[in-house]
Parts: structure tokens; sequence; C-alpha cells
């Protein structure tokens, strides 16, 4: 074969095999959080030094325009105390308190990273709409006080976000005390 | 023989150079598409300014959005002029103006609390200046998003921080 035809055969594979093998490396880093920092089974943005190319791919993936670490840090978490995939299937409760900072919420995602699709249009339970005396709830069916819907998602994520965080918590990431997912009965 | 293996190294090689360079360019695809997406679907340019209302999950513009915020977003263009950016933000929650390159690195953010003033007047430039209120960008095209936090979902509050959202104009 002439090389008219192999040269073009060749950068069109090698644009192919890299560019496909480069996604599927950041979309498997996505599904096991490999440039997250880890705490029980909560993960949360690294320090942004966004010099690193993998990170920087991985953060454009699950959250795009993300702030630094002292502006607002993102917890999360897929899974419940158990280590089991988080799902409408169940209920769980939401266990402690999340760390310090000026403002902080609970947010529900499906696996495609967008808000979880519910009847009451309830996204968020923060600091401000919490009733302290009662547990924070996740379920697919109605509650009336601390209600996180889980609508129809076979899978989903929960997202803790704390803004202003004290700097003894983003400092500290790795052993701070995180609240816990229980499962419970529906 | 000896040219097939001659072939499969140049393929190899190529491979990897296409690989890092996806994973070099990733964000600057999420970029250009998320800025397509905008253009297309809001109808707006460059160095306008649009309000978005809270998200819902019917907001499929970028993943994760937070349903506490009022967001308004720029894709600035400063070849041509800098941007007077102002607004008269709430003084009783969380507002921040951030601006990011079209890689998606974060190079600025400022909150409420970091601001003297609610009365925001900031100008936003590519070139050298130390003037306060100045802000000199790396790149001459880039985007920003001021968030307002909305707490409460009541109708008062969110007509209340949409009053301030409204007021944030670009010249």
């Amino acid at each position: 074969m002439k090389n008219k035809v192999i040269i073009p055969i060749l950068i069109l594979l090698s644009i192919i095999i890299g560019g496909y093998t480069a996604i599927s490396k950041i979309n498997s880093s996505t599904q096991n959080n490999e440039f997250s920092i880890k705490n029980g089974n909560w993960t949360v943005n690294p320090n942004m030094d966004l010099k690193n190319s993998y990170q920087r791919a991985y953060i454009s993936r699950i959250g795009v325009f993300a702030l630094d670490e002292k502006e607002a840090l993102y917890f999360l978490s897929s899974k419940d105390n158990d280590g089991d995939p988080l799902t409408s299937d169940f209920d769980y409760q939401i266990i402690g308190t999340p760390p310090k900072g000026r403002y902080w919420s609970y947010t529900l995602y499906g696996e495609d990273y967008f808000l979880v699709k519910n009847v009451a249009n309830i996204y968020t339970i923060n600091k401000e709409n919490l009733n302290i005396d009662k547990p924070i709830i996740v379920s697919s069916s109605k509650k009336d006080i601390n209600w996180l819907p889980s609508g129809t998602e076979t899978k989903f994520h929960i997202t803790l976000r704390v803004y202003n965080p004290y700097e003894s918590v983003y400092k500290n990431l790795e052993s701070l005390d995180l609240p816990i997912i229980k499962k419970i009965e529906k | 023989m000896k040219k097939i293996f001659f072939y499969l190294w140049i393929l190899l090689i190529m491979s990897v150079c296409s690989y890092n360079l996806t994973i070099h360019y990733i964000p600057n695809i999420v970029y250009t598409v998320f800025h397509y997406k905008i253009e297309k679907n809001q109808n707006i340019k460059d160095n306008e300014i649009k309000h978005f209302d809270i998200p819902t999950d019917q907001s499929r513009n970028v993943v994760m959005p937070n349903p506490d915020f009022l967001y308004s977003t720029i894709f600035y263009d400063l070849s041509e002029k800098d941007l007077n950016i102002n607004a008269n933000m709430p003084d009783s929650t969380y507002w921040s103006v951030s601006f990011y390159k079209p890689n998606t690195i974060n190079w600025f953010v400022k909150n409420d609390q970091e601001f003297e003033t609610n009365n925001l007047d900031l100008t936003l430039t590519f070139n050298d200046s130390k003037s306060q209120g100045v802000i000199k960008s790396p790149v001459k095209k880039g985007f920003m998003i001021i968030r307002i936090l909305v707490e409460k979902k009541d109708q008062n509050s969110i007509d209340y921080y949409k009053s301030h959202q409204k007021s944030i104009t670009i010249n």
C-alpha cells in the first residue's frame, strides 16, 4: 500500500484509539472518583490544583464551573453506610451534622448528574429550611418534614455542599466526621 | 514485515499523543459545547448577560446545578472593549462573582463578605491596570458567573432576590 493511503489511515486510527481511550479513562475515573479525596463513603473535590490535566478533565466532567475549596466544598456519596448503592427502592436517613461553614445543603442528583425529577419539585434541604428536630429522610414517597425526594431513580447520589467552610474543615477533609446515610424501613 | 512493525510503532506513538491531547482539551470541549448550547438555546451573544431561574430537574445546561442559586452568566470577550459590571446586590445572603477561562479553570472568585459594598461596580479588562475595582483577565475570552443564594423558596424571597439579580447590568 502506498504511503498516501497508509498515513491518513494511521492518523484516523490514532485519533480514534487515543480519543476513545482518554474518554473511557475519564469516565471510569469519574465512576471510581479517582481524583477525589475519600472520607468514608463520601468523596470531596480536591484542592483545585488544576495544572493536572486529568484532574481538570475530571472536574469538568462532574462539576464544571466549580469553585475552589475555600469558597465551596462538594461532598458526594453514591453509597449508603453499608456500602450499597443509593437507589429509590429504599429510604434513607441522613444522620449527623454537616461540616461547619456559612451555608450547607443536601441535593440529590441522578446518574446523569442532573437534579432528580419529582412531583413535589423539592431538590434540596439546606441550613435554612431544615427542621432541626426531625431527621432528613431520602425517599421516593412523600414525607411531611425534611424530605429529599428520590423520585424513580435506580441510582442516585447525594451532594453535600458547604460554602465558605471553616479553615479547620477544608484543611482536614480526610479526617472530618461526616454525616452517615443509613438505609431505613420504607 | 519490518514495515508493519514500523507502522504499528507510529500508530502507537500517535495514539499516545492523541490520548494526551484529548485529556488536555476535554475541559475546552465541555466549555465549547456549553457555550454553543447556551448561545443556541438562550439566544444570547458574547458580552450579553443571561439571568437564569432557580434550577429544576428540567435544567440541562450544566451538570450538578445548585437548586439554591440564582445564576447570572456572561460569555465575555474583551477583544474590543472592557466590560463594566454594575449591580445592586442583596445584603442578606451569600452572593459571589467568579470568572473562568475557556478551559473551565476558575481564576477569580470573590463573595459578598469580601466586597466592601453591595453596590457592585467592577471593570473587567485584558489590559494592565491596578485601579481599584478593575479586574485584569488573563484571557480575552472567558466566562463569568454571579451566584445569589436563595435559601428560602417562598415566592416573596424568590422575587426579592430576582429583583437584585435583574439589577446586574453589563456595558
